[in-house]
């Protein structure tokens, strides 16, 4: 010490500064790696994945990305495209129309579309509320189904949640709504004979198929008796002579294809691979050591790298862009058969204005259902025909053929009539004049709207001051 | 304020202790890293250094189930061999850069190789199986133009070798790595 120059003696205090820091930073670097030994060893044991399981479940909430068709922003459907209120004209979906959001929203975007009013049945919170099940035992599912939508509101507060697909108990798969189960029945096969690779995918098709309610309680049932495909799916629909309303323009007896997801997925070559829905839709996360299914259910699109990538070594962008360019051609033909069923349509409103007999227009309005129902099949899925692009390509193909033959007899009726082709077509360039041409109110329905949710839904969530404590549970021996 | 030369040396003394003992538990934690983060097992080459990470732990289990469990180690593939030195400056950064990710939890879901790594691999590959690959009696299969000096890579075709065809978390089930302590293989 006392060898150094006096004014050297800084140096000594830089080294007494340097030990410290590196006893500080080794220790950082120990304590991480004790804890990841840490946590590698407590994943083997006794993994315990449900809190981060619920955590993203509750991402559901996000809706900030945007995919080229699709993705999890609020669009609105008839904004984009107003030619489908001219194909809902007469039916709720002329009203309202948007882009499912996550889960999470499950039950305030059902509170708050147009489609819901005082004439809107029970049936339509089957698919909504966590509740539902526990509900559904309770009362019943008849009495479920035929009791008012609004009556029930206050009882199914929570949206979609862990009851929905999983056994409260044991936290295996579970399909809790009856409607799967029954329809499985009349194909004679049992819900509990399914695999569990095929159970990822019943869970989910509980609410992703097409429906109907049946009869005058408007009971839920998949219309499967004779097959998933569309073609199939119209048959049964034609053999009960069942509508789901009269169009308003052209009178035609029309079907609403209702999120066909699981049936057109079996069309697709992935599911005849053996995938399931949760394999692209709710791949494997980890954090940590811990490996857990990702319960934020979303676009792959957002998550390429987790689900396409575990099968197809491309880069992201490649895949991104090999979906887009599917769902591009579905898209264009998705528009062609929109456009000539307009047409059809408004020329078979045209063809009634000037006295068309009804049996002449018979077979019109029946190419007008039939290409309907094809379009909307795949109109109506999500993913613009990605899960089955060939057979959403030749479903929206018919779709066109038919709508063609009608315009072809309508063209044939209205000669006859002595009318001057081609009819003129209204301007429905928006969606405010298109619904305004088929003559919806939509300050009384908006406003109408807006007094529900402020005077009843809001009463909803309000929670009852006396809470009721929770019956004690036998517990079984297993 | 003054210091009188008495506080002076009083301090200097104190300084001179502080000194030694932090950079005793400084060597001493030093020790320790070393010892507990394995750190000597990364001078072999054996795959088990690999998984002290348990994040490559799928694809352990994949190089297991895999034909080429029988002749090679990780480092037969992933590590330079044309030359110690190539040998061991590949190992040092590569094995820094893991460390630090590692460490401060910046790795991604899915982890994929980097260009260098492709590079070294698809050189390995060629070492191997260099008398089926190189112009000579085996190599009328097609692809060689494409492979030597060309930019195919052997697994563009042979895709299964040796991480199989299903990639990320879900080719693995949680399997159970062989812990800090324990020699035994499960």
């Amino acid at each position: 010490m006392t060898s150094l120059k006096k004014n050297r003696h800084w140096i000594k205090w830089v080294l007494l500064t340097v030990a410290v820091i590196a006893v500080f930073l080794l220790g950082m670097v120990l304590s991480t790696i004790i804890e990841r030994r840490a946590e590698s060893n407590i994943a083997q044991q006794d993994g315990k994945p449900n809190p981060r399981i619920y955590e993203t479940h509750d991402a559901t909430e996000d809706t900030s990305f945007a995919s080229k068709h699709g993705g999890a922003v609020e669009r609105d459907y008839l904004e984009e495209n107003p030619d489908l209120v001219i194909l809902w004209a007469g039916y709720s979906f002329s009203k309202d129309y948007k882009q499912g959001r996550g889960h999470f929203y499950a039950v305030s975007d059902i509170r708050s579309t147009l489609r819901t009013d005082a004439a809107t049945v029970g049936t339509c919170w089957t698919c909504k509320s966590t509740s539902v099940p526990r509900m559904m035992k309770t009362m019943g599912n008849s009495r479920f189904y035929s009791l008012k939508w609004i009556a029930l509101g206050s009882k199914l507060t929570g949206t979609i949640d862990c009851l929905d697909c999983h056994d409260i108990r044991y936290s295996e798969l579970k399909v809790t709504r009856p409607a799967l189960v029954e329809a499985f029945e009349q194909q004679g096969k049992e819900i509990n004979d399914f695999s569990y690779q095929e159970m990822r995918s019943l869970v989910c098709a509980q609410c992703h198929s097409e429906y109907y309610f049946k009869g005058e309680k408007d009971y839920l049932v998949f219309p499967w008796q004779n097959g998933f495909s569309v073609d199939e799916v119209a048959d049964y629909y034609d053999s009960i002579d069942f509508s789901d309303w009269t169009h308003k323009l052209s009178r035609a007896p029309m079907l609403k294809a209702q999120h066909p997801d699981y049936e057109l997925f079996q069309a697709g070559v992935h599911a005849d691979r053996g995938l399931s829905c949760s394999d692209c839709h709710m791949p494997y996360r980890s954090e940590g050591a811990i490996k857990f299914t990702d319960h934020k259910i979303q676009s792959p699109l957002n998550n390429i790298v987790n689900t396409c990538l575990v099968c197809h070594p491309e880069t992201e962008e490649k895949l991104r862009q090999n979906v887009y360019e599917r769902q591009d051609k579905i898209a264009q033909l998705k528009k062609l058969a929109e456009a000539t069923l307009v047409k059809a349509h408004i020329e078979a409103k045209s063809a009634w204005d000037n006295r068309a007999a009804e049996d002449e227009m018979e077979a019109v309005l029946n190419l007008i259902r039939q290409a309907q129902w094809r379009w909307d099949w795949v109109g109506s899925a999500n993913g613009v025909g990605i899960h089955a692009p060939l057979e959403s390509a030749r479903v929206l193909a018919t779709a066109i053929q038919k709508a063609g033959e009608a315009r072809n007899l309508l063209a044939v009726i209205l000669t006859r009539q002595g009318k001057k082709l081609p009819v003129q077509m209204p301007d429905i360039s928006t969606k405010e004049k298109a619904q305004k041409y088929i003559g919806l109110d939509m300050e009384k329905l908006k406003k109408d709207k807006t007094d529900f949710l402020k005077d009843k839904a809001a009463k909803w969530d309000i929670k009852p001051k006396k809470s009721i404590p929770p019956k004690p549970v036998k517990k079984e021996q297993k | 304020m003054i210091i009188t030369k008495k506080e002076r040396k009083g301090i200097l003394i104190i300084r001179r202790y502080l000194t030694v003992f932090f950079s005793c538990i400084a060597i001493a934690l030093f020790f320790l890293v070393i010892s507990l983060s394995n750190a000597p097992s990364y001078i072999k080459d054996e795959p088990d250094a690999c998984i002290n990470c348990h994040v490559m732990v799928p694809q352990y289990v994949s190089w297991e189930k895999d034909v080429h469990k029988l002749g090679t180690t990780c480092n037969d593939c992933h590590v330079p061999h044309n030359s110690l030195v190539d040998h061991f400056w590949f190992k040092i950064k590569d094995g820094l850069r893991h460390a630090t990710v590692f460490s401060l939890r910046w790795e991604p879901q899915v982890i994929r190789i980097k260009p260098a790594g492709i590079r070294v691999v698809q050189n390995n590959c060629i070492r191997c199986h260099e008398k089926l690959v190189k112009p000579g009696i085996f190599s009328m299969t097609a692809g060689q133009t494409g492979i030597i000096g060309g930019d195919r890579k052997c697994w563009d075709c042979h895709r299964d070798v040796p991480h199989g065809r299903v990639q990320g978390l879900a080719s693995s089930s949680l399997v159970r790595a062989p812990g800090q302590d324990s020699k035994k293989k499960d």
